[in-house]
């Protein structure tokens, strides 16, 4: 029960599966992994949209829903997230386990052929894209990255890692710039289409009570005779050579401020988990240095967090705060990092940590949407954990190993959103 | 001392559910093969009570005083529940809706030490001038962060706006100036009126056993004498107060709420009535409906665009809302989609289609170990089973769905919320 299984079907395409009986629902992804790249990456993202809206079988959205709300309201959409300096497009069906259907009819069968359908065999005119679908998706994309700045806590995390990254790809963004979307040509969405179907490395991945092998079988037909060789590039950390500061000024009630950090990339998968571990203690719960101290004993903020990305080698604090209150909790922050870096981290302070980060993974196991992003996270590695292997391994991390890690972290950017 | 099982053969579902002789309802759904565990205790206690008659004697508290005494309950003489959790590793929260609290936590392991903690969270009170005066900072914070949040504003315009009398027109966690006005003395009355053991409820929900969940009640529990706790609330006219209400802010694209206020009548919405309204929302607004198409062709809405309804005691709206650039024509659209289908009713074919989809969200919905824990809580304080929507979907006619609709929607009684961006030429 449980078991993640992997099968390959041809170089650089596998097919992945958890068969598991204790849910009421299933879902199937296909999950296509691409560099990220200024040229391609708002045609991936639009791309995935205008997949999601239609297919030769069912030409507009509406029939499209219909159906959808025919299998019992199953969903279907999109997802294009930055992972590291990679662009995960990702397209999931889920519904109803076929044990509950009204009629008894399978639903996921119908779920993996749909999503057969709108991948492999979208709506096209003369070989492209429908005028007026890619229009409709592009207008949308555009008011979606212009509603990130709606969230002023999401919008100055954003900003950060712009500024932070503004020399690497990863300051792209995971759907690109609005410019770029602007400009895409509709010759470039079939072009993207074709190659990411031919040249991304891809996962599909199946949850549920659910027989995989059909669509295994429906998959393999697709890609068998479509390998591809994608090469994973090492991860250089920059050289942080001064802090920079940037200050934006806003109509907004409360100052954001988000402080980046670079850290030491993690190797290995036990180096990852310390990682983790060392946001964890950090500033991850609430009993963490952050929290406790920012938070409870001087009571600047009401949230104030730390987060690792591993796949970059960097983590970022953010807090809302009272403008006159900016630079006394940068201080605080910073006294907790120093802390952090030198090793000061008491009994209770990592071994909460650990506990939290223990309950974390093994609650991964009951949700089928958790289990699949946790999986997901190896899409590019060799060595894939599950979430009981993370735990073993999580069991033995010491306080030493963490701060070695932390004895890494240094300051790259400081970003404030200043209240007028 | 016997649990009673509740049971589902369609779902093949089952919880358990006794009233401890503290006074406490303990409600315990166990999912076979569960990792992990999630508890939550709730008292029917929001930012709508703000006037209550306890033991005979009429209290009027601060808005947002709900919200504090949750804040503060975390605090014990003993210290912070938070680092007591920590040991055991729970994940512990808590919220404060319209109309209830809930303390909650998730666990792996060491589940009787958490659910011993969240006991003595709940009934260990300990409110001092200090305590209470530091909290002041803190959630000031969490007023601003809502203060900039446009989704958020959007929402409570409308209700202040829909609502003239209903203490739903108020921000859950109050002002900056109504918190100042909270001190021990409210924080204790409130809590001697709805944190009586015979005011709340316990559900757990995952890996659970329910013997080990009374050995702990059974432990820890005091036993609680009933009280007797009125909440009070205005009465509510029919009609919204305003029909239009508008607040800049920096957003980039633009947000409406369109809301339909309906007669509340005295008790909660019934869980028929409830089925009904999902299926008309899914079939005159849901992403295969002729509105959403056509909201979507004239480029007025985009996949932010969802409906929902809202109820609970003397307030039941059902709002359209999402991110436009068109607000004043999204809204028109809606209302003419509305009369249409006033005079229409819904057809019979979007009802079978809208009704399979919620069949199967219904289902689905019993997955998530922390939503039944909550509805559990629900059920609980509105007279709602968990089990009910399950069993009642397949029996609802499409004359139930248009008889309901009668009762909704009322294109006379709406009102739009927006929020404009600060460039916007107004």
């Amino acid at each position: 029960m449980s078991d993640f299984i992997k099968r390959e079907i041809c170089e650089g395409v596998d097919f992945c599966n958890i068969r598991d009986d204790r849910f009421k629902a299933g879902r199937i992804s296909v999950n296509l992994i691409t560099p990220l790249d200024r040229s391609t990456a708002a045609a991936n993202a639009l791309l995935s949209w205008v997949l999601t809206r239609s297919c030769k079988k069912y030409p507009d959205i509406t029939s499209l829903s219909r159906k959808l709300n025919d299998l019992y309201g199953a969903a279907l959409y999109p997802s294009v997230l930055r992972s590291g300096d990679y662009q995960l497009i990702s397209i999931t069906a889920s519904g109803l386990d076929d044990r509950y259907s009204m009629d008894g009819e399978s639903v996921s069968s119908e779920l993996a052929d749909l999503l057969c359908s709108i991948i492999f065999d979208p709506k096209l005119v003369d070989g492209h894209f429908d005028d007026e679908d890619v229009e409709q998706e592009r207008r949308q994309l555009l008011e979606d990255i212009d509603a990130e700045y709606n969230d002023k806590r999401l919008y100055s995390i954003k900003r950060c890692l712009e500024i932070m990254c503004r020399d690497e790809l990863y300051s792209i963004g995971r759907c690109g710039s609005r410019e770029d979307v602007e400009a895409l040509s509709h010759g470039s969405i079939v072009a993207a289409w074709k190659r990411l179907l031919d040249n991304s490395k891809v996962r599909i991945t199946m949850l549920g009570s659910a027989d995989p092998d059909k669509a295994f079988e429906r998959f393999s037909a697709f890609f068998a005779d479509k390998p591809r060789k994608f090469r994973v590039s090492p991860v250089v950390v920059p050289e942080v050579r001064e802090v920079k500061r940037i200050v934006e000024t806003d109509e907004i009630s409360q100052s954001k401020l988000v402080m980046g950090y670079r850290c030491k990339y993690p190797e290995n998968n036990r180096e990852r988990i310390a990682s983790t571990l060392m946001s964890t203690v950090l500033g991850g719960t609430p009993t963490s240095k952050l929290f406790e101290n920012v938070r409870e004993k001087q009571s600047l903020c009401y949230y104030c967090s730390s987060m690792v990305e591993n796949k970059k080698g960097l983590m970022l604090i953010s807090s809302g705060v009272e403008t006159e209150n900016i630079e006394k909790t940068e201080k605080a922050i910073t006294d907790q990092v120093e802390l952090l870096m030198r090793g000061v981290i008491s009994d209770d302070e990592f071994d909460s940590a650990k506990l939290a980060l223990k309950n974390a993974f093994i609650s991964v196991m009951d949700n089928l949407a958790a289990m699949e992003s946790f999986y997901l996270n190896y899409i590019l590695s060799d060595q894939t954990l599950s979430p009981a292997e993370s735990v073993q391994l999580l069991e033995t991390i010491t306080k030493e190993d963490v701060t070695a890690l932390a004895s890494h972290i240094k300051l790259d950017t400081v970003f404030s959103l200043v209240g007028n | 001392m016997e649990f009673e099982i509740i049971k589902n053969e369609r779902l093949s579902e089952e919880y358990f559910t006794l009233k401890h002789p503290s006074g406490l309802k303990i409600l315990v759904y166990p999912k076979e093969g569960s990792h992990s565990t999630y508890a939550m205790i709730g008292t029917h206690f929001g930012s709508i009570n703000r006037e209550f008659i306890h033991n005979g004697k009429k209290i009027t508290v601060p808005d947002g005083t709900a919200h504090y005494l949750e804040h503060k309950l975390f605090e014990s003489e003993e210290g912070d529940a938070f680092k007591q959790y920590a040991k055991t590793g729970a994940s512990a929260n808590a919220y404060t809706s319209f109309d209830t609290t809930c303390y909650l936590f998730s666990c792996s392991e060491k589940f009787d030490e958490s659910l011993e903690i969240l006991f003595d969270l709940i009934q260990s009170p300990y409110f001092t001038p200090e305590t209470v005066a530091k909290e002041q900072g803190i959630i000031g914070q969490e007023i601003k962060m809502y203060d900039d949040s446009p989704e958020w504003r959007v929402n409570m315009n409308l209700l202040q706006a829909m609502y003239q009398e209903h203490t739903i027109n108020k921000d859950i966690a109050g002002t900056v100036e109504t918190i100042a006005e909270i001190n021990p003395e409210i924080l204790y009355e409130c809590y001697n009126s709805y944190y009586n053991l015979n005011n709340m409820v316990l559900s757990v929900a995952g890996n659970a056993d329910p013997q080990k969940v009374l050995e702990v009640a059974d432990r820890k529990l005091k036993m609680n004498a009933p009280v007797q706790t009125e909440s009070l609330f205005p009465e509510e006219p029919y009609s919204v107060g305003k029909d239009y209400v508008e607040q800049i802010l920096p957003v980039a694209v633009p947000l409406f709420a369109l809301g339909f206020k309906e007669n509340a009548g005295k008790g909660f919405a019934t869980t028929k009535e409830l089925l009904c309204t999902s299926i008309i929302q899914e079939a005159f607004a849901g992403e295969g409906s002729a509105l959403y198409r056509d909201l979507l062709d004239k480029k007025l809405i985009n996949s932010s665009f969802y409906t929902e309804y809202s109820e609970g005691n003397g307030y039941r709206y059902l709002a359209f809302q999402g991110e436009t650039r068109y607000p004043s024509e999204v809204s028109k659209a809606i209302k003419e989609a509305v009369i249409k289908l006033h005079e229409t009713g819904i057809s019979a074919e979007d009802f079978e289609n809208a009704k399979r989809c919620v069949y199967g969200r219904i289902i689905r919905g019993f997955d998530r170990p922390s939503s039944i824990s909550a509805e559990l809580i629900n059920g609980e304080f509105t007279g709602r089973d968990i089990f009910e929507g399950a069993e009642l979907i397949s029996g609802i006619t499409l004359e139930d769905v248009n008889t309901r609709l009668a009762s909704q929607l009322d294109p006379d009684n709406c009102c739009l919320s927006v929020i404009k961006a600060i460039t916007e030429v107004t």
